[in-house]
């Protein structure tokens, strides 16, 4: 039984998850200042 | 009904009193009496049931032993499902046309017209489906005994899925994401409600005792017919407002 | 103490702001502690071989997965019963790292069943009413987000968790109550019959998955009130200086 591929997905896959998490977390909080600005852009228009 | 109350500057005047049993009685017999009228939702739900039962033998084949094998929980989920897609019915219309907000500002107790209108949905989809059950299982060649306890898990069972899916049909009310999102809500919360049921016809079957599964059903049904309404008229209110 | 002082949005975005990456510091330390000791330093297994490491994500992740659900569930509830923004807010920001250590319990064990029982999955009751929960984090995530009017979308999915409540202890209670393949629980409030090592290191990794969530969950709660404020003057002049 190759038990090394097991502990590889296992520990793989949450290193990934935990990356995937942080990088969305960034991602939301870069999107929401965009969000932000776009919205202010749009009333300085008016 | 009315009632008198003393007022603020200490006079006594008429007010109109609503109770729990007569808010019951009153949003039963009403939606039993539009579902009379108006029977093609419960013709539907009946259909369905029978049509999405068909389709299994059709596609694992008609194999005697496999359709008795999978007969109990294959009908279960089909009721299940039926049940399901005859939610959105419960306060689409009511919601859509401004009912329920009349509903909600009348005298009588939230608690006993939700329920009132949660029975009476019970009667037009799971009653039906419980009584069509037996058909169903002759169907799949399941044995009278197993047949009968299959009807009695469907009639603890399905007004389980009905207060269950009133609670996830008014959190979803006027959501984007229509029958898909009600589907994500509601079917997990069903599980439990299949295994116990599915399990018990199955247990009969397999020469063991169903009484736990039947059980806890009861059990369950108690329960949810105490502590779901409370959640129901939360999930209304907050959907009125 | 006014205990609303951080109920208010800045108030708590600075809050929030400041402590955030100590939490990660801790989880980073604690985490690394625990895969040393879960790779390193516990022994073999007299049956299972190295392939019980598992073990060491496995457990805390699920313990985090209904632990997570609880806490979700417990400020949707106290969003609803003094009906605050910001604790809707909280709800909503743990429920994405909740709903990925649910799959990454699932994932694991999973991963560790194909070698031990000889199948990657099967319809028992723990792993099924695991997935349920999962199903549970992604109802709460899409409800929430399901309305025009946040604040509909914040009580809808606080109901809606309170609701769902009733899974923790099926869960919980499921290797109890049926008879299943998952083993039943090793380590309770009373003792262990688990070897030191392997339960300093389970425990490390709970901490450090605990600790993780906090910071996310703080994280995340800032980017939720950057989105709900953002028409707030406090939040336009706070964008405009960054």
């Amino acid at each position: 039984m190759n038990h090394a591929f097991y502990l590889w997905m296992s520990y793989g896959a949450t290193a990934l998850a935990v990356l995937a998490e942080i990088v969305a977390l960034r991602a939301r909080r870069a999107r929401a200042l965009r969000l932000i600005e776009e919205e202010r852009d749009l009333e300085a228009q008016d | 009904m009315s009632g008198l109350v003393r007022t603020a500057d200490g006079r006594l005047s008429e007010v109109a009193q609503g109770s729990f049993g007569g808010g019951f009685a009153w949003a039963f017999s009403r939606d039993f009496k539009l579902a009379w009228r108006h029977p093609g939702e419960t013709m539907l739900v009946i259909a369905f049931f029978a049509l999405v039962a068909s389709l299994f033998p059709l596609g694992v084949g008609a194999e005697p032993q496999l359709l008795v094998r999978i007969g109990p929980g294959v009908i279960w989920v089909c009721a299940l499902l039926a049940a399901f897609l005859s939610l959105p019915g419960m306060f689409a219309s009511d919601y859509a046309d401004g009912s329920l907000e009349q509903m909600v500002l009348s005298p009588h107790p939230m608690a006993g017209w939700t329920l009132g209108k949660i029975a009476a949905h019970w009667t037009a989809s799971g009653l039906p489906l419980t009584a069509l059950s037996p058909l169903l299982a002759l169907q799949y060649g399941l044995e009278t005994d197993t047949l009968a306890v299959l009807a009695a898990a469907l009639a603890l069972g399905t007004p389980i899925l009905s207060l269950l899916g009133a609670a996830c049909t008014a959190l979803a009310l006027g959501a984007r994401g229509g029958g898909m999102l009600l589907a994500l809500l509601a079917l997990p919360l069903f599980v439990p409600v299949l295994i116990f049921g599915a399990g018990a016809a199955e247990a009969q079957a397999s020469g063991l005792s169903p009484s736990p599964h039947l059980s806890l059903l009861g059990a369950g049904l108690i329960v949810a017919a105490i502590a779901l309404p409370p959640a129901v008229c939360a999930a209304i209110r907050i959907a009125l407002d | 103490m006014n205990w609303f002082y951080f109920a208010s949005p800045p108030t708590f975005y600075r809050l929030a702001g400041w402590l955030a990456p100590w939490f990660f510091v801790v989880a980073a330390v604690l985490g690394a502690a625990g895969v040393y000791i879960g790779l390193v330093e516990a022994p073999t297994d007299a049956q299972q071989g190295e392939v019980y490491r598992v073990i060491f994500i496995h457990v805390p992740a699920a313990w985090m997965s209904m632990f997570l659900y609880f806490v979700m569930a417990c400020y949707g509830g106290v969003s609803l019963t003094f009906n605050t923004r910001l604790a809707a807010m909280m709800a909503r920001a743990i429920a994405p790292t909740g709903a990925m250590f649910t799959f990454v319990a699932l994932w694991t064990g999973s991963f560790w069943g194909r070698p031990t029982w000889g199948t990657y999955w099967v319809w028992d009751a723990r792993l099924t009413s695991e997935l349920v929960l999962l199903f549970l984090y992604f109802g709460f995530m899409a409800l929430a987000s399901a309305f025009e009017d946040p604040r509909r979308g914040d009580r809808a999915s606080a109901l809606l968790a309170l609701i769902g409540l009733v899974n923790l202890p099926i869960i919980y209670f499921s290797v109890l109550w049926w008879n299943t393949l998952h083993q039943g629980s090793s380590v309770s409030f009373k003792g262990t019959s688990m070897h030191v090592a392997m339960l300093t290191g389970m425990l490390l990794m709970a901490f450090s998955f605990w600790m993780y969530s906090i910071g996310t969950a703080l994280v995340r709660v800032r980017a939720v009130i950057l989105e709900r404020e953002r028409r707030s003057h406090w939040v336009r002049a706070l964008a405009a200086r960054t």
